[in-house]
């Protein structure tokens, strides 16, 4: 093989191997869970950790609330539960602009903005909205990056609290869903539910 | 014995350039330059397909899979699947007779690369089977032998794939030179055709079992385009251009004459056959529709240029088919498809011209020699044989080397021991740049036994030619 | 007219494959006169007696509690699936090809080696029946097969017919697997705005029944309790079942590659979900 025929033939096929290498990097990375969840916890001022990039898609067009008014749709947020849940990996400290009034539990009240977080499906800044000494709002508002990336990271499970679930009462659900396989134990406790349900 | 047209022991002083011969010199020069890009341009491309069957891999996250045993080696099975399937599907495309490949390299040159892609795309889809049966094997805790059982009877395409790995085995071995040898062509043809078989039951499992290529993927798209492809070259190029060509040109045989010791010269005549001119020297596949004659097809170079209502072909006695070809009647019908091989005027990148031809080599040569760009004294002839008897066709080129200003050697005796293996005994201490003083500015056409070939290539490059200028057509089937 | 008047809702439970199958079905109130609900009892009398058949029939062949089933038969070894019957082969080919897209995690085979299809029959039997109950002509309904749920239309036929509200979705509890009597939330199904319908949830546990699932690493499964969410139940239950078997690595190769949602319950206790399983931003 002549020397310009090998240095083409090596060139393009190092080249659509990167080219394919770098389009399944992306997918793989899209593909994995990014296990992190918020922590927010109570007695430090201005501190949420970020790094949660659960929160939707759809969130890049929300606008800073204020208050108590809870409109975003990230919700990563926990309100005033105070507890520390899951695995946190990466907290960024942040320093806080807003009104400050002083509360008996520490917390200031206002709306606090965390410092822009570079995450690898964008830039996520993390504001948190103290109202009465608790924490009533955790928000994403600002998330860049692009959408696909964003939409991928919609279907991924990560985790959560007990409190962040659809909350239901066996009252409003209409039917169970078990690991139940014994209709002994079905019986006993499921079917239970369900009547109950309607009765 | 040795006998010279011009000169006679010693090759003559060069001769003075002529100023008529720069533009040609540039034309073919320029030619030679495109010619050697699109061969570089189709190696890359070659390659790259290669590289593009792993990619797809890679494009679907394939590098994630590489973090254990298991899914190492399933991929590891799949990769070598990839680039096996593309090896054949690259050899299908120079077995095709495209023009763009035949008109770049060359029919030999892509047969000989299509011979040596064979085993390395054997041994791949076997380590494709191989390793997908462990690493499956792995994933459901069973021994490979007994995961290719369970794969067999579940899976709905596979018992195919496994027939087709089959079929490819049959195919390669048949095809390995010590097996070849030992069975009649005709029975390598027909294990050959097996090929087809091989790929199509190969292709079903692919699309079924192939997450990669499962619905929706763009994998899917690449490789069914790809196949595409190389069904339309082949439904165009062997199937449709042979019978469009038969067609057009309805050739059949005039008369059969003698051409010396075991050799006949077949002449024939048909329409249009003008628009073959130019085709002198490259090879046609001519198939003699006559009872017992018809099923068999034989490469043949023309013996004479192409004119109007006149084609001729030499051919010598060497296997069952030709010998039968010795008694062909006036008045047969024949198909034909080409022209094919390199071994014509398009090749030319230098003003002068060489023709080295052994035996019934000399044929195409003389083909040549009718209408090849030179002017005169800047083509030299070498023929070479062991006997006057095989100087085949001899005094016609004598004639024509004389009307067009060609000088002619004719070098007959026993093999030389020492020096150079191409010319006889009694010429040992000569080289190829002895008979021909402006060699470094010419083509070099050599047709002829490959052994004897080889030498005379091996003589010229020596003499500082580069591989443009160097033309050869395998003479010994 | 009163707002929100409540459909006629029935439920009928019969016994099939070891466990309860429950469906319930709402039917509109005519507003011609008089319907006590009795038309929509009859009704579905009438299907539960066809998807009673439809789950018996897929019971015969693959039950292995049954000596003279077909299934039976294959992990005796009495019957090559070679030359088993066409249906039996069908169920395994999908049971393979499920496998394989699982890389593994689902399996139809029990490590002793004995074909065990059991976990995907249920699933299909669910899905016929929900086929059959759509032949009968009903629209609104809920089936539950031992916690594997496949629903249709609302259970309030009559806000959608009224032009009202939006039919409000079927509501689906999951058990919380630490504490059975009580849920851990409730999934809206074929409801959820802005997303594929999802009419089907399964729930699969490594605690209860535990030698139906095998951790793909050999070790302790990660999983307690999954519950998936998908467009149709067989989809819904594999993946369930592959994701207590394969832990981590598999849920996140579930979320990547199918349309679902997911919510797993770790063995500490802790949740992981996709944001189906969330609780929409309260207000």
């Amino acid at each position: 093989m002549r020397a310009r025929a090998a240095a083409a033939a090596a060139l393009a096929s190092f080249g659509i191997l990167a080219i394919g290498w770098q389009a399944g990097a992306q997918s793989i990375e899209a593909s994995k869970v990014t296990g992190v969840t918020n922590s927010a916890t109570n007695g430090n001022a201005g501190t949420a950790s970020s790094g949660s990039t659960t929160s939707s898609g759809s969130s890049a067009s929300n606008t800073s609330a204020a208050g108590a008014s809870s409109s975003g749709t990230g919700g990563s947020g926990t309100t005033g539960s105070g507890g520390t849940s899951g695995s946190s990996t990466s907290s960024s400290g942040s320093t806080s602009s807003g009104s400050q009034a002083s509360t008996s539990s520490g917390l200031k009240n206002g709306s606090f903005t965390g410092t822009a977080e570079e995450t690898r499906y964008g830039i996520v800044q993390v504001q948190v909205v103290v109202s009465g000494g608790k924490i009533t709002d955790v928000q994403t508002p600002q998330l860049t990056g692009d959408d696909m990336r964003s939409d991928m990271i919609n279907s991924e499970a990560a985790p959560i609290l007990r409190s962040e679930v659809l909350q239901a009462q066996s009252a409003n659900v209409d039917t169970v869903s078990g690991a139940t396989y014994t209709s002994e134990g079905y019986v006993a406790s499921l079917q239970a539910a369900l009547n109950a349900a309607h009765a | 014995m040795t006998t010279a047209f011009r000169s006679a022991e010693r090759p003559a002083p060069p001769p003075r350039p002529r100023p008529g011969s720069n533009a040609l010199a540039r034309e073919l020069r320029q030619r030679g330059r495109r010619r050697l890009l699109r061969e570089d341009f189709l190696t890359m491309l070659a390659w790259a397909s290669g590289a593009a069957s792993v990619a797809l891999y890679l494009a679907d996250g394939g590098a994630a899979q590489f973090n254990n045993l298991t899914t190492a080696t399933t991929s590891i099975g799949i990769i070598a699947g990839l680039i096996g399937t593309d090896l054949v599907l690259v050899m299908l495309l120079l077995a095709a007779r495209i023009p763009l490949i035949d008109g770049t390299v060359g029919h030999d040159r892509a047969m000989e690369i299509h011979g040596k892609l064979g085993k390395p795309a054997l041994y791949l889809i076997l380590a494709h089977m191989v390793f997908l049966l462990i690493g499956y094997g792995l994933t459901d805790r069973l021994n490979p032998f007994a995961e290719g059982v369970s794969m067999w009877n579940s899976l709905p395409d596979m018992w195919i794939a496994f027939i087709s790995t089959v079929l490819f085995i049959l195919v390669v071995v048949t095809s390995l030179v010590a097996v070849r040898r030992r069975y009649p062509y005709e029975f390598w043809y027909v294990v050959h055709l097996l090929t087809y078989a091989a790929v199509l039951t190969a292709l079903p499992h692919q699309f079924s079992e192939g997450q990669l290529f499962s619905p929706g993927q763009w994998q899917r798209w690449y490789w069914i385009v790809f196949y595409l492809v190389v069904l339309a070259a082949l439904l165009r190029y062997r199937i449709w251009a042979p019978i469009a060509l038969t067609f057009r040109h309805q050739l059949s045989v005039t008369r059969v004459v003698s051409a010396g010791d075991g050799a006949v010269s077949i002449e024939l005549t048909g329409l249009r056959l003008e628009e073959l001119t130019g085709a002198g020297g490259r090879f046609f596949i001519w198939r003699f529709l006559a009872p017992r004659l018809w099923w068999h097809h034989h490469p043949f170079s023309l013996s004479a240029d192409p004119a109007a209502g006149r084609l001729r072909i030499t051919v010598r006695n060497l296997g069952k088919g030709s010998a039968a070809l010795m008694a062909v009647k006036p008045g047969t019908k024949v198909a034909v498809s080409g022209p094919y091989g390199l071994f014509g005027h398009a090749a030319r990148t230098r003003p002068g011209l060489v023709l080295v031809g052994s035996g019934i080599g000399i044929t195409p040569l003389r083909a040549i020699l009718e209408r090849a760009e030179f002017e005169p004294g800047e083509a030299t002839v070498i023929l070479r044989a062991s006997t006057p008897e095989t100087l085949y066709l001899r005094d016609e080129i004598a004639e024509l080397c004389r009307q067009r200003g060609a000088t002619m050697y004719e070098l007959i005796g026993q093999r030389a021991r020492h020096g150079n293996p191409w010319l006889p005994r009694h010429q040992t201490g000569l080289a190829l740049s002895n008979y021909v003083p402006n060699l470094k500015a010419s083509d070099v056409y050599v047709c002829g036994p490959k052994k004897w070939a080889d030498a005379v290539l091996k003589d010229a490059k020596s003499a500082g030619l580069s591989d443009e200028q160097l033309h050869h057509e395998r003479f010994d089937w | 007219m009163p707002e929100n008047q409540p459909a006629n809702l029935n439920a009928r439970t019969f016994l099939a494959m070891g466990t309860v199958v429950s469906l319930s079905a709402a039917f509109a109130p005519r507003p011609d006169a008089g319907d006590d609900g009795g038309d929509g009892a009859r009704r579905l009398d009438a299907a539960v007696r066809v998807i009673e058949a439809d789950f018996a029939t897929l019971e015969d062949r693959f039950s292995l509690f049954r000596e003279d089933s077909e299934a039976s038969a294959l992990a005796r070894g009495v019957l090559r699936l070679a030359n088993a019957s066409a249906e039996t082969r069908a169920v395994y080919t999908d049971a393979i090809e499920w496998r394989r897209r699982t890389h593994g995690a689902f399996t139809p085979e029990r490590p002793d080696g004995v074909l065990d299809l059991s976990g995907i029959v249920k699933a299909r039997a669910i899905a016929e029946a929900g086929r059959s109950l759509v032949a009968l002509g009903l629209t609104d309904w809920c089936l539950n097969a031992g916690g594997d749920v496949l629903v249709a239309g609302t259970p309030s036929p009559s806000n959608a017919t009224s032009g009202g509200d939006a039919a409000r979705p079927w509501l689906a509890g999951v058990v919380d697997p630490e504490d059975r009597r009580t849920l851990l939330g409730a999934y809206p199904l074929a409801g959820a705005p802005g997303c594929v319908a999802r009419r089907a949830l399964a729930t699969s546990g490594s605690a209860e029944r535990g030698d139906h699932i095998w951790a793909v690493s050999g070790g302790a499964p990660e999983f307690m309790q999954v519950s998936v969410a998908a467009a149709d139940i067989e989809t819904a239950d594999v993946l369930a079942t592959a994701i207590v078997a394969g832990g981590r690595e598999m849920l996140d190769l579930a979320t990547a590659q199918w349309d679902v949602d997911v919510l797993a319950v770790t063995n500490d206790g802790g949740l992981l979900a996709t944001p189906g399983f969330r609780a929409p931003h309260a207000a």
